[in-house]
């Protein structure tokens, strides 16, 4: 059976893949993760008394993975929502989204169809970034199934930050109303789903954080903490002693979730049902039936008034 | 073929399309002719499913369907007054991206964009990028790509806005065309030269109602049944005003300096009495003739002189 491409997607790629734009992107990004490993390289040797006998240097050099890993996964937290957050805005500032929407494809075609090409066009960055990875697998002494669940990792975060970017694009005219949107979101994901814990650490004195640290089961960056955790040590963040969330007494379900990698994939659920939920908004949004014309509306008013 | 029953739509309490009705045969080319904000392409975009409508229903051959269905899009081919177009594709791929939307075969697409391309004359073009052809080039194209699957009815909102004269000569011959294949074809548009001459019905909407509908040579009788007649006169002009003014079924409707403009119910038999009662008052005249009825005039009447 032939597997039938979703147009949108064939579409994105072929107009991304002829682009100066794209190609210069892929150097830009290729040459930020060359400089994080070779100023990571050249922290871990200043640390060593000698480079040549220093036997400790071998597992200092498992910190590259870290470091270029963090380093991809800002870039490509960065770069999601910038591409798709252009995506349905970019449609209606060059009037092509209309004669889109008079087609056979449904809402949740056409938006599924922008995040698989955003996501796809990351997948493009992440494997540009392959060979540097790969030194740090060389050097750094991890496994290739732990590249591979990065990588995993990656396209779920790169279909985080793309349904992010679809979501501001669905109610946004411009781009750039649309990417700053986005930011907005991002900050009530990375940083206000901490605000549960550290008012329940406050409300008790530090004593039980409970089960306020559910809500970290949506950040991205918890997620991607303890998945670094896991694939280095094995063990659970949450669990590990001296860490800031193990602080206090935590609840019952947490405490469950924090045996072995439970958090991880339930965390990895969490970020993949809200992005599907994003999605579906940002598909009811840009169906024109549910919607009454809102600007059209305001400037009935406008030359009313 | 396309009809619409009681289509309204909305804008808090601003009404831009209030109780529409609208019947077009199959084989028409309809002419949707209206000042701005008439509320044409308020009613165009409804019917394509690109905005929804407050009231009312539309039912497009024998199927009557929720209007942005996917049963209502499949039978309807539109072409925006403004063709957006994307960098770095060509005119085949861009063809067949269309055509992938509406689940089309690549295959069938490749066929049919030869046979398209050949009928908007763009068939030279196959391998050009899209944003490097003209705009009357685009606009072509874009009926092409509103013909990939076969509608039933195409909609055309303002095509040649924007052309250079030779390319809406081109659109017309185009459409005429497709005309002349059997499509219903519905057009909005302010060049009205334009639609009296290639569309076979009309419709006048103004402040969101319809006005007037009807084949195209009813309404022009009814433009020339208002019997319009300019007098054009040496000397004598008081004299000539004086004597209309008193004839039953005369009315001067302005006088200029040395033209009389007179509306007359009559008969033609009495028009020309009043061509001989002219000369009896010693009116030297140097012209009279009826005014040929032209959409144009019927519009400025209809919509109170609100042509574009």
């Amino acid at each position: 059976m032939k597997i039938r491409w979703n147009p949108i997607v064939k579409k994105d790629l072929q107009v991304t893949a002829r682009s100066m734009r794209f190609s210069w992107g892929l150097f830009a990004y290729d040459a930020v993760l060359v400089m994080a490993f070779l100023l990571a390289l050249a922290v871990i040797q200043a640390n060593s008394d000698n480079y040549y006998s220093d036997s400790n240097i071998y597992g200092n050099l498992i910190y590259l993975f870290p470091v270029l890993a963090v380093a991809q996964v800002m870039i490509v937290a960065l770069i999601a929502p910038i591409i798709t957050a252009s995506s349905i805005s970019g449609e209606k500032e060059r009037q092509t989204f209309d004669i889109m929407l008079t087609t056979c494809m449904s809402p949740f075609s056409i938006v599924l169809g922008k995040v698989v090409s955003a996501v796809l066009r990351i997948l493009f960055f992440v494997a540009a970034g392959m060979p540097v990875m790969a030194l740090s697998f060389v050097v750094g002494g991890l496994s290739w199934a732990s590249l591979l669940y990065f990588v995993l990792a990656i396209i779920l975060l790169s279909v985080l930050s793309g349904s992010i970017g679809i979501l501001c694009s669905s109610f946004c005219r411009r781009s750039i109303t649309a990417v700053v949107l986005s930011f907005a979101i991002y900050f009530v994901i990375y940083v206000l789903t901490f605000v549960p814990m550290i008012l329940s650490l406050l409300w008790t004195e530090g004593d039980s954080a409970g089960e306020s640290m559910l809500f970290l089961l949506f950040n991205p960056g918890v997620f991607f903490e303890e998945f670094f955790m896991q694939i280095m040590t094995g063990v659970s963040l949450f669990g590990t002693e001296g860490s800031m969330f193990s602080t206090g007494d935590v609840g019952f379900l947490t405490y469950y979730l924090s045996q072995g990698k439970t958090w991880m994939f339930l965390s990895a659920a969490c970020i993949l049902i809200l992005s599907i939920l994003f999605m579906i908004v940002a598909a009811w949004r840009v169906n024109p039936m549910n919607t009454s014309g809102g600007i059209k509306r305001k400037k009935a008013k406008m030359a009313k008034g | 073929m396309l009809n619409i029953y009681d289509l309204t739509k909305n804008y808090g309490s601003f009404t831009a399309v209030n109780h529409l009705s609208l019947h077009i045969p199959e084989g028409d080319l309809f002419g949707f002719v209206g000042p701005n904000g008439a509320g044409k392409t308020t009613t165009i975009r409804m019917v394509c499913g690109l905005l929804k409508a407050s009231s009312g229903s539309v039912q497009i051959g024998n199927i009557s369907a929720r209007m942005g269905s996917k049963e209502m899009k499949r039978l309807i081919g539109y072409v925006p007054d403004f063709f957006g177009v994307y960098d770095n594709l060509k005119v085949h791929e861009y063809m067949d991206f269309y055509g992938s939307m509406y689940g089309m075969r690549s295959r069938d697409i490749a066929k049919l964009t030869d046979d398209l391309l050949e009928l908007v004359n763009l068939s030279d073009k196959k391998e050009f990028y899209v944003d490097t052809l003209s705009r009357g080039m685009k606009q072509r194209l874009c009926v092409a790509r509103a013909l990939l699957h076969n509608p039933k009815l195409l909609i055309l909102d303002e095509p040649s806005s924007g052309l250079d004269p030779r390319a809406r000569v081109e659109m017309k011959e185009l459409l005429k065309n497709l005309h002349s294949m059997g499509k219903t074809i519905v057009i909005s548009s302010h060049i009205l030269s334009e639609l009296s001459e290639m569309c076979t019905s009309i419709g006048i909407m103004n402040r969101g109602q319809l006005i007037m509908a009807g084949r195209i040579e009813d309404i022009m009788q009814q433009v020339t049944g208002g019997r319009r007649i300019h007098i054009q006169a040496a000397s004598g002009l008081d004299t000539a005003v004086r004597l209309l003014m008193e004839q039953a079924g005369v009315v001067v409707e302005s006088v200029r300096e040395n033209e009389i403009i007179i509306t007359n119910n009559g008969t033609d038999e009495q028009a020309s009495a009043l061509i001989g009662q002219l000369i009896q008052h010693q009116v030297v005249l140097t012209g009279f003739y009826r005014e040929e009825g032209s959409l144009e005039s019927l519009f400025m009447q209809l919509t109170g002189g609100g042509v574009q």
